[in-house]
């Protein structure tokens, strides 16, 4: 069995890309389900964020699993494959467990730091998981990722080095209007994201928070928390010309704000300056919306590059975590390798005692009645015996599961004892 | 003794002369200004410039279109009434802005075809000019603020536009910030020089006649006093803002300097 791991992120697919590979939530267990159906794989879980999207599946040796999950991706999200291929990194084995702890401990992510992505994370292995598409060896892995995250996140400052997108907004914000206080913003979508990036404004003195959300549930829940007030999702193009800044993060599949509507919205604000910000994977607004003057209108790359050029000591503080994710993911390896070891050494130890118990059977009748005594002494013997022969093969099968020529000496073993498979 | 029409018009022009401090205070401040007793003084400046060419006309027995000044007094008057007209037909009374000091201008313009007596005095005069300048160099002063801050904002207002957020221009104010020095600047400064070229005017009339009307300097100045206009009334009354007001800034700055560089020897040719 192997682990592989496909998909794409900030660094290799625009969010022109990335915007037709996403998969909406709702579509997730669907997906999950035909996943599992493709030929020779076991295993599935599909990460689908505003900047990844990532399959990680376990498959047959044999099996042509890359080709597998990408006319998976392809006809999932109806595009070409020689247009989506470009764009695709794929990571096989240790590779792919190294990907899965860096991108679980927010190393590969657009903000190194940021806690989003853990929980995100989490929650495509619970859905796996409720869906059944996660068992043994997937299952170990994203749950040491989750463990490894919090090791990174405890043993050094990548916490405090998150300089969120929702903090570039602010500043961004700033630049514009100078002071925030007296400033409006409405909330277009009640996401994560959209709460992060709310409660950043609130805390640098905006006046009002409006929220709009096609579940008003949902809104009424981001309101309540960012102190702001809900206002229906059909009327919230009639607020635009009243609002300074502009948060969409909405998971509608089309752009729900057009050039045309922010024209007359500019106008009608006699060209007082708008600052959109569209965190939205697909993107909310119309990008020529920029071009408008006095509308400056920020997506997810854009926010990510200005938080990268803020960011300061990323480098030394990355470099403390990847040693940390060297470390486990040896520590990982080693685990899965003894897991792969366990079933040789269960066979010898069934061998030997087969062996041993044959002898004595073939034996018995040469030895005569023994007293209870005797028999004691007699399976003592040859118990200590087997586990003296056993004892070497073992240890070294265990000291050398993690490295590359163990699975020579796993061969010779099996062959050596007959222990058959190989 | 004075003309009676030329009596009525110069008490006319004190009138519109409220109008005219209502857009300078209006551009300048920007907050909710008295139009009601702007209008009202308006309204009152209108029916004396009536009188005064109505007069004007019955001792000349005819229509007073005789010469420049006459001419000039009967337009500012249709300006006038037809500004009242349509203020008062469509509720429409942004474009006042513009129309007062337009029709003040005009009518003092009118009003100095007898030289007033007071500028006929030497220390007057020279006074009179000095203050002239003073208030026009302050006027550029104010311009030159403008300029800097049309040339940051054109800047910062590419980064932001273009996402090139390096850390060497992060530094610079933000865009509102620039915005407001924009107009507040190009509001003091339409402010000094308005009262500057009133001044050189009366100035101008008294010591010159119209014989300086012509000149290209005179026009060069009136162009650059138009532009300033232009785009103080667009940006009080039309929403102008950001790139379009930066940029004028910069235009307006451009004829300043060709208007100073006319006028550097004015008090010694």
């Amino acid at each position: 069995m192997r682990l592989l791991l496909t998909g794409l992120n900030h660094r290799t697919a625009p969010v022109e890309v990335r915007e037709k590979l996403a998969f909406e939530e709702k579509a997730l267990p669907e997906a999950l389900d035909r996943l599992k159906r493709q030929p020779g794989l076991q295993e599935g879980m599909i990460l689908s964020t505003c900047n990844r999207v990532e399959v990680a599946v376990t498959a047959d040796e044999e099996s042509d699993a890359e080709a597998a999950v990408e006319g998976f991706l392809a006809e999932s999200r109806s595009v070409a494959r020689d247009w989506v291929s470009p764009h695709l990194y794929r990571y096989d084995g240790t590779d792919a467990i190294r990907h899965l702890f860096r991108v679980a401990s927010s190393l590969d992510s657009m903000i190194v730091g940021e806690p989003q992505i853990l929980g995100q994370l989490k929650s495509a292995y619970a859905l796996a998981k409720q869906c059944g598409t996660i068992s043994g060896y997937l299952d170990l892995v994203l749950t040491k990722a989750f463990n490894v995250a919090k090791r990174v996140r405890s043993e050094t400052d990548i916490g405090e080095n998150a300089v969120s997108v929702s903090y570039a907004a602010v500043e961004l914000a700033r630049e514009i209007f100078g002071s925030l206080q007296g400033s409006r913003v409405l909330v277009v979508g009640a996401g994560k994201m959209a709460e992060s990036a709310a409660r950043h404004l609130r805390r640098a003195g905006v006046s009002e928070i409006l929220v709009t959300n096609r579940t008003r549930e949902r809104a009424e829940t981001l309101a309540m928390e960012v102190g702001g007030r809900v206002i229906e999702y059909e009327e919230f193009h009639s607020v635009l010309p009243e609002v300074d800044i502009v948060l969409a993060s909405s998971g509608a599949q089309n752009y729900i704000v057009t050039w045309d509507e922010m024209r007359a919205a500019i106008g009608k604000r006699r060209n007082r300056p708008m600052f959109l910000i569209d965190i939205a994977v697909p993107r909310n607004i119309e990008p020529s919306v920029n071009e408008l003057d006095n509308i400056f209108l920020y997506d997810i790359d854009d926010l990510g590059k200005v938080a990268d050029n803020n960011r300061k000591g990323r480098l030394e503080i990355s470099q403390q975590a990847e040693v940390i994710i060297t470390e486990e993911v040896d520590r990982m390896l080693l685990r899965l390798k003894t897991r792969e070891v366990a079933p040789t050494i269960v066979s010898l130890q069934d061998q030997l005692e087969q062996w041993r118990a044959g002898e004595i059977e073939r034996q018995r009748a040469k030895l005569g009645t023994l007293t209870p005594q005797q028999e004691e002494a007699l399976d003592a013997i040859t118990r200590g015996i087997v586990n003296k022969i056993a004892h070497g093969p073992i240890t070294e099968l265990r000291k050398q599961a993690a490295d590359p020529s163990g699975v020579h000496l796993m061969s010779t073993i099996r062959r050596l004892f007959r222990l058959g498979g190989d | 003794m004075l003309d009676p029409s030329i009596f009525w018009l110069r008490t006319a022009t004190c009138f519109y002369a409220v109008g005219l401090l209502y857009s300078m205070l209006a551009l300048v401040r920007r907050g909710n200004m008295p139009y009601g007793l702007a209008r009202g003084a308006f309204r009152v400046g209108v029916i004396l410039h009536g009188v005064a060419i109505v007069d004007l006309g019955m001792a000349l027995h005819r229509l007073p279109v005789e010469n420049f000044f006459q001419m000039l007094s009967l337009c500012a008057f249709w300006i006038a009434a037809l500004f009242l007209m349509v203020e008062w037909r469509y509720q429409f009374a942004s474009t006042a802005l513009a129309h007062f000091p337009l029709v003040f201008v005009m009518t003092l313009v009118a009003a100095m075809e007898r030289p007033v007596a007071v500028l006929t005095d030497v220390r007057v005069r020279e006074t009179w000019l000095a203050v002239h300048i003073v208030l026009v160099l302050a006027g550029y002063a104010a311009l030159l603020l403008a300029f800097v801050a049309s040339i940051l904002y054109l800047i910062q207002e590419r980064r932001l536009k273009t996402k090139r957020t390096g850390k060497l221009l992060a530094t610079l104010p933000p865009l509102a910030t620039l915005d407001n020095l924009i107009g507040g600047s190009l509001g003091v400064a339409f402010a000094l020089i308005t009262v500057g070229v009133i001044l050189v005017m009366m100035w101008a009339f008294a010591y010159s006649g119209t014989s300086w009307i012509g000149e290209p300097r005179i026009t060069v100045s009136l162009i650059t006093w138009g532009l300033l206009l232009g785009v103080t009334y667009l940006r009080a009354s039309a929403g102008w803002r950001g790139r379009k007001v930066a940029v004028m800034a910069l235009i307006v700055l451009g004829c300043s300097v060709f208007t100073w560089a006319a006028h550097a020897g004015l008090r010694w040719t």
